[in-house]
């Protein structure tokens, strides 16, 4: 079964998100911030990574750049979901490693055609 | 909590006759509450006081433009980006090369038939453009048709709500083809000349929109009545070039019939129409089919009767 570490400092959305996870057969773990994330990746590195932007403690963008450089750390698909529309800001996480971009609200069809388009699911 | 359905009972069977005569689909066993939610936002738009009432309006007055608008409005599909993947991979990575192969120096033209609110005709439109990469100098045109409804008008205007652009389509493109206005995205100017949208009736004449090297017609035929299946495969046949193609959907039924194609056993749901041969062609191909002796012939001899050894 593959794994997905859900990123996000809303409870309601790691809830959500980990639903549509089960519908698709992912084995989640939740992390409330960009620091337990990456604590998280160091003891094992998941499949994928639904991350949000805004975080306390260390953002989602900070988290991304640190794992990027993070042995073993370019294996996981990342998909940013987050409220951040702009142009600018989907242009920045994709150059800080993102593959795929999610903006908020999302439903399951939203993630799983993600998630199918990385390669995750066939 | 039941809902209370407010369209006449009659009215639905009429509805079907009408969407079987018009189109040539049989409803089949839509929900009359699918029904219902489409029809009553058409009666809003059109400035009915009611369902009932622009139904009263449909049938006691027959007004063709309104029976199509009525009938697109009860067959709108649910599209996304990229629809197909499999499809789309097969025709970047096999059937557009063989085309540039066979028909040089050509625009080819593709057409996707019923193509609902444009999110198909698009999807290609955006493969082709990035297969420029590969094939520089390549000219190609990709046309959108269906029947006239709201969802043909929002492909023409190429705007999509923020989910329909997060269903098939990748970031990358997102922020490459589209620009974002207010809630929705929409499709970039340069996106926007590669393809034409047209209200065409499908089960009409096609002869008129011409010749195309690439007909997509993905998830639809067997909505068809058998009657209008045929009716659909001749005219498609009738518009693709010899040598050009067919896509149905990769999960499509094959038709019964060839119709002029040929199913092709490496390309799922793809089915080529052979490439009528030249005259040089063919004086070639007689010329190998005689059997040419290699040695003298050898001159006839009456058969003489041998006596059969029986020992």
């Amino acid at each position: 079964m593959k794994t997905c570490l859900i990123v996000d400092d809303s409870k309601m959305i790691r809830r959500v998100a980990g639903r549509i996870l089960q519908d698709l057969k992912f084995e989640s773990q939740e992390a409330e911030n960009g620091q337990q994330a990456i604590e998280k990746c160091y003891s094992r590195m998941p499949d994928a990574i639904l991350l949000d932007w805004n975080m306390p403690v260390m953002d989602g963008l900070t988290f991304l750049k640190t794992l990027r450089q993070t042995p073993g750390g370019e294996q996981p698909v990342v998909v940013f979901c987050t409220a951040e529309r702009d142009v600018s800001k989907i242009v920045e996480a994709i150059e800080a490693g993102a593959n795929e971009y999610v903006m908020k609200p999302f439903d399951s069809d939203i993630i799983s055609s993600k998630f199918f388009q990385a390669g995750l699911l066939s | 909590m039941s809902r209370v359905l407010s369209l006449r009972p009659s009215y639905y069977e009429a509805l079907k006759r009408l969407t079987l005569e018009l189109v040539g689909i049989n409803l089949g066993a839509n929900h009359p509450f699918l029904i219902e939610t489409r029809l009553a936002t058409l009666a809003r738009k059109e400035g009915f006081e009611d369902l009932n009432t622009l139904i009263d309006e449909l049938f006691s007055r027959g007004q063709s433009r309104l029976a199509i608008k009525v009938v697109s409005a009860l067959l709108e599909r649910d599209t996304h980006f990229n629809p197909d993947p499999l499809a789309i991979r097969q025709f970047a990575e096999t059937i557009y090369p063989k085309l540039l192969g066979d028909f040089p120096g050509e625009t080819l033209r593709i057409l996707s038939f019923g193509c609902s609110s444009g999110q198909e005709p698009y999807s290609f439109a955006i493969q082709l453009n990035k297969l420029r990469q590969i094939y520089p100098n390549t000219r190609f045109d990709v046309t959108g048709i269906d029947y006239p409804s709201p969802a043909l008008d929002r492909a023409g205007r190429g705007q999509y709500t923020h989910f329909e652009v997060q269903r098939g389509l990748p970031i990358r493109d997102l922020i490459s083809y589209f620009d974002r206005h207010g809630e929705d995205w929409v499709v970039k100017q340069e996106l926007r000349n590669m393809v034409t949208f047209k209200e065409h009736h499908l089960l009409s004449n096609l002869g008129e929109l011409g010749q195309f090297h690439v007909v997509i017609f993905r998830n639809g035929l067997s909505d068809y009545s058998s009657a209008a299946q045929v009716r659909v495969m001749r005219g498609l046949s009738s518009i693709v070039v010899a040598g050009g193609c067919l896509i149905l959907g990769t999960d499509d039924e094959t038709p019964k019939l060839s119709y002029g194609f040929e199913e092709q056993a490496n390309l799922k749901g793809v089915f080529m129409k052979p490439k009528k041969a030249t005259e040089d062609e063919i004086q070639a191909d007689a010329e190998n089919r005689i059997v040419r002796p290699t040695v003298a012939p050898i001159p006839y001899e009456p058969q003489r009767k041998t006596p059969v050894n029986r020992g």
